[in-house]
């Protein structure tokens, strides 16, 4: 059977049994079947064009970062910092450099929220929270530069990790604020802010990659936390661990894209880490995750193709376009952990890279992506555009900043393949000497920032639907920033003169 | 006071207006700076948020701190400074928990989706059943919400606690049955009151549930929260009985909506946690793998254990098929690699990709043949 180039667009299954699921989810189906090019139309509309509108996405942004928000959006008052994070990276994602005047007032505004105590706050006066301290950081990393005026140097980077320290737990996990709640979301925030500013320590991280394993549930997919109380020992010496293992940790949440994100990111932020079992740890057997239940649940949650391929955020859910980055881009962080092959080490034998093609039986594997990207780009170029600019959840939504933000980044990681490049990480990790690793500690750091920055995007590998004029700007897929932002704030964190990637030959 | 012509703050005399809030100075958000990206505040908004800021400053805790934080909440449920700023004021003034319980059941309703309000319940529960001991370091002891369990055996008063606050939670399920933050709240209470009691209704709640809407994925994950999150999986005998019933109710719900993904993860979840091979589930996935024209020459054998699929039930099911595929891996891959290809080519083209994944792990692990 060959591809059918307009394939039937057939409605979810309901075996005759309606349910308040099945209904809404007809109600949507019905909604975006009309959005798809092959959808009866009227002789005389023409048929929907697969067209990035980026001027006017250019536009929605400019008017958010100049003229500002609406009183609706008072409710992101304590998101400040999101609302810059989303407006830069917008940019960034399209391509689009901020000119020098605004640039400052963006590090001018984003070090307003930092706190005296370390951290950033979601508002001026508010308190630190690591939600908001992840998105300045990034926005800094977009807008920002090291020196005078420049924001990176303003980052009081002691305070941040004295903030990180008071809000870890003893299961390994860290409360988003003093007295805030527990889950993934912060701990991404705080390891990807870790890893761009050099703070990690064993300390800081010890017990993290077990809590993060315990929140991943039956379906494959990650709830937002756990429960700790069965497993707290109540007497243990210091530098022991505060957990009994034995215990059962469940998680607390069913399966969720923005957790499974978090968690998997977080996840492969610390495989470094993981990797060096038992050297910081104490002897705890080394954690695990379930990689491939992981796979199986992000592959289901692609809606049909009368949903156009976006995809949902929990089983039996409606499709929603920001999930094109959370899901959209976690399959594509395992698919760079199983092109990878040995994940945080330098892979030594590169040959033996297509251990799949013996096998070869006609099937052909034009690109090596695990979900359908074509269809998701269309999700986003049909369904995801508001025409007044900015993108959407759904159709008929406003568009929002959020969205915005997270239906481009969704388009970039499924235009692009930004996978662990083994010789660049073997690159980077000689930007250390042998005498600075002798300490474990700079150990990690060094094998943190040349694992993280050894994702690049794959030449070659990048399908634009609509062609070559909708493209995007490739972006980092643990950080979501673009792969020159993140190089150049690590660079500078790490005090390490990074090679030009573009000087050495990175293909296989 | 409320006022009995409106029902909004936005009644209420700004905080800059009124003679009792004159000894606090406001404290606008920028200073000395030109923001990029702001939001344009209603005025009430910007009233209330700068009296906040003068009275962080000044850290003021009094019985006024409350109406304050309240009237942003109200404006903002979001705003987790105010809501943090109100808890540590409860407890600095000892405020009565209990009343402030009253107040979330309606804020709660109304903010259904908000972080906040779930988490503040259970910063204000944990208060009143768990208090943190005495030596602990202050407010900012970030230890105090989670390390601290009801380990000691329940109180009376605790266990009424949990039950008034799972009706409450019930109810506001009735209003958004997949309500994230409600169910998480609702899986933390039960752990952490750990009352043999509350557990035991939970099975009940769920089915009561599902019966409204078998697709309902949350209640399939409380479902097996309930009966496996806890690890009383004990003696032997408990397991194949837990077991056997959790696999009955699931065959049924799958035999009323065979395409439900919910279902099917769920007996593969129970199925992965009990180490129970897929293939004891042969007989009964295999009827809901074929065409209902493909089953009319199949033995029509009434097998209680084994629910068929109904007459409207849409054939072939992919779930089935996937499910049955899984089966054969083992030892027939050249079945399941057939199961593949088909669903990748002809039943679910949109995961094409997956299924090519799958073949070529599958066929990895074979030995090459000569
Ligand atoms: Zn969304």
């Amino acid at each position: 059977m060959s591809d059918n180039p307009s394939p039937i667009l057939r409605p979810t299954p309901t075996d005759g049994f309606p349910s308040l699921t099945s209904l809404q989810q007809i109600a949507t189906e019905n909604t975006l079947k009309n959005r798809h090019p092959s959808a009866a139309l009227p002789t005389d509309t023409k048929p929907p064009e697969a067209v990035l509108q980026r001027n006017q996405h250019i536009q929605f942004l400019v008017r958010n970062l100049i003229q500002g928000f609406p009183a609706r959006y008072t409710s992101q008052d304590a998101s400040q910092p999101w609302l810059i994070f989303w407006t830069l990276q917008g940019f960034s994602v399209l391509g689009v450099g901020l000119d020098e005047k605004n640039k400052k007032r963006a590090v001018e505004t984003l070090l307003g929220l930092q706190h005296p105590e370390g951290g950033f706050c979601g508002g001026p006066g508010q308190a630190p929270h690591l939600l908001p301290t992840y998105a300045a950081t990034c926005a800094l990393a977009n807008a920002g530069q090291p020196g005078e005026g420049g924001g990176w140097d303003a980052i009081d980077r002691e305070k941040m990790y004295d903030f990180f320290m008071s809000l870890k737990q003893p299961d390994g996990s860290f409360l988003v604020t003093y007295d805030g709640e527990v889950d993934v979301r912060g701990i991404y925030c705080l390891l990807a802010v870790a890893t761009l500013l050099n703070l990690l320590t064993p300390e800081l991280i010890a017990g993290t990659p077990e809590f993060l394993a315990t929140c991943q549930t039956y379906e494959g997919g990650f709830g937002n936390a756990s429960f700790p109380g069965w497993a707290l020992r109540d007497d243990v010496a210091p530098g022991e661990p505060a957990i009994d293992p034995t215990s059962p940790r469940p998680p607390l949440g069913e399966a969720h894209g923005g957790y499974s994100f978090c968690a998997l990111a977080s996840w492969v932020l610390l495989l470094p880490y993981i990797n060096s079992y038992p050297t910081h740890s104490p002897s705890l057997p080394k954690p695990s995750i379930n990689i491939h239940s992981l796979l199986r649940w992000l592959a289901h949650l692609q809606g049909e193709a009368i949903e156009l391929g976006g995809f949902k955020g929990r089983t039996n859910k409606l499709v929603d376009g920001c999930y094109s980055w959370w899901v959209g881009g976690c399959v594509g962080i395992i698919e760079g952990l199983l092109a990878g092959g040995g994940v945080g080490v330098a892979d030594e034998s590169p040959e033996n890279e297509a251990a799949g093609e013996q096998h070869d039986d006609g099937w052909d594997d034009v690109d090596d992506s695990l979900y359908n990207r074509k269809a998701l780009q269309e999700y986003i170029l049909y369904a995801g555009q508001h025409p007044a600019g900015g993108l959407v959840d759904k159709p008929p939504k406003p568009a929002d900043a959020y969205h915005t933000l997270y239906d481009l980044s969704g388009l970039s990681a499924a235009q692009h393949r930004v996978i662990p490049n083994s010789k660049r990480e073997k690159e980077l990790l000689a930007c250390w000497t042998e005498d600075e690793v002798k300490d474990p500690v700079e150990g990690l750091r060094r094998d943190t920032f040349a694992y993280a920055l050894s994702w690049l995007e794959e030449e070659g590998a990048s399908k634009y639907v609509g062609g070559a004029q909708n493209r995007v700007n490739a972006t980092h897929p643990l950080f979501n920033l673009t792969v020159t932002h993140a190089e150049n704030m690590m660079a500078h964190f790490y005090k390490r003169d990074v090679p030009s990637r573009y000087r050495t030959k990175l293909s296989k | 006071m409320p006022d009995i012509a409106g029902d909004g703050p936005e009644e209420q005399p700004l905080f800059s207006e009124r003679p009792d809030w004159t000894d606090v100075t406001p404290v606008p958000q920028y200073e000395g700076y030109n923001p990029i990206a702001p939001i344009f505040y209603t005025p009430q908004y910007k009233d209330a948020t700068d009296y906040f800021r003068g009275i962080v400053k000044t850290n003021e805790k009094s019985e006024r701190v409350l109406e304050l934080t309240e009237a942003i909440i109200r404006l903002n449920p979001a705003h987790y400074s105010a809501w943090q700023y109100r808890y540590h004021t409860l407890l600095a003034i000892k405020a009565p928990l209990d009343a402030e319980l009253k107040l979330m059941d309606s804020l709660a309703v109304q903010f259904l989706k908000t972080y906040q309000v779930w988490h503040h319940r259970r910063l204000i529960l944990t208060a009143i059943y768990s208090p943190p001991p005495s030596n602990a370091s202050g407010l900012n002891d970030p230890t105090a919400t989670t390390s601290s369990s009801a380990k000691s055996k329940p109180s009376p008063e605790s266990q009424a606690a949990a039950r008034t606050e799972l009706a409450f939670i019930t109810r506001v399920l009735m209003v958004d049955a997949k309500n994230y933050h409600t169910w998480s709240y609702r899986q933390w209470l039960l752990a952490f009151f750990d009352d043999v009691h509350l557990w035991e209704g939970e099975l009940g709640f769920v089915e009561r549930l599902l019966e409204e809407d078998v697709r309902n994925n949350s209640a399939w994950h409380h479902r097996f929260f309930v009966v496996f999150g806890r690890g009383q999986l004990q003696g032997e005998e408990d397991r194949v009985a837990v077991l056997k019933r959790e696999l009955s109710y699931t065959k049924d719900q799958i035999a009323l909506a065979p395409n439900n993904a919910s279902a099917w993860n769920y007996l593969r979840g129970i199925l992965e946690r009990t180490g129970t091979s897929f293939s004891n589930l042969r007989s009964f996935v295999e009827p809901y793998t074929k065409t209902h024209e493909d089953r009319l020459g199949d033995e029509e054998i009434l097998d209680l254990e084994n629910p068929a699929p109904s007459a409207e039930a849409e054939l072939p099911c992919v779930a089935a098929l996937e499910f049955l595929a899984d089966i054969y891996e083992k030892d027939a891959v050249s079945k399941s690699v057939e199961i593949w290809k088909r669903l990748a080519n002809e039943l679910d083209t949109m995961r094409k990709k997956y299924w090519e994944y799958r073949i070529k792990e599958a066929l990895k692990d074979v030995p090459v043949q000569s």
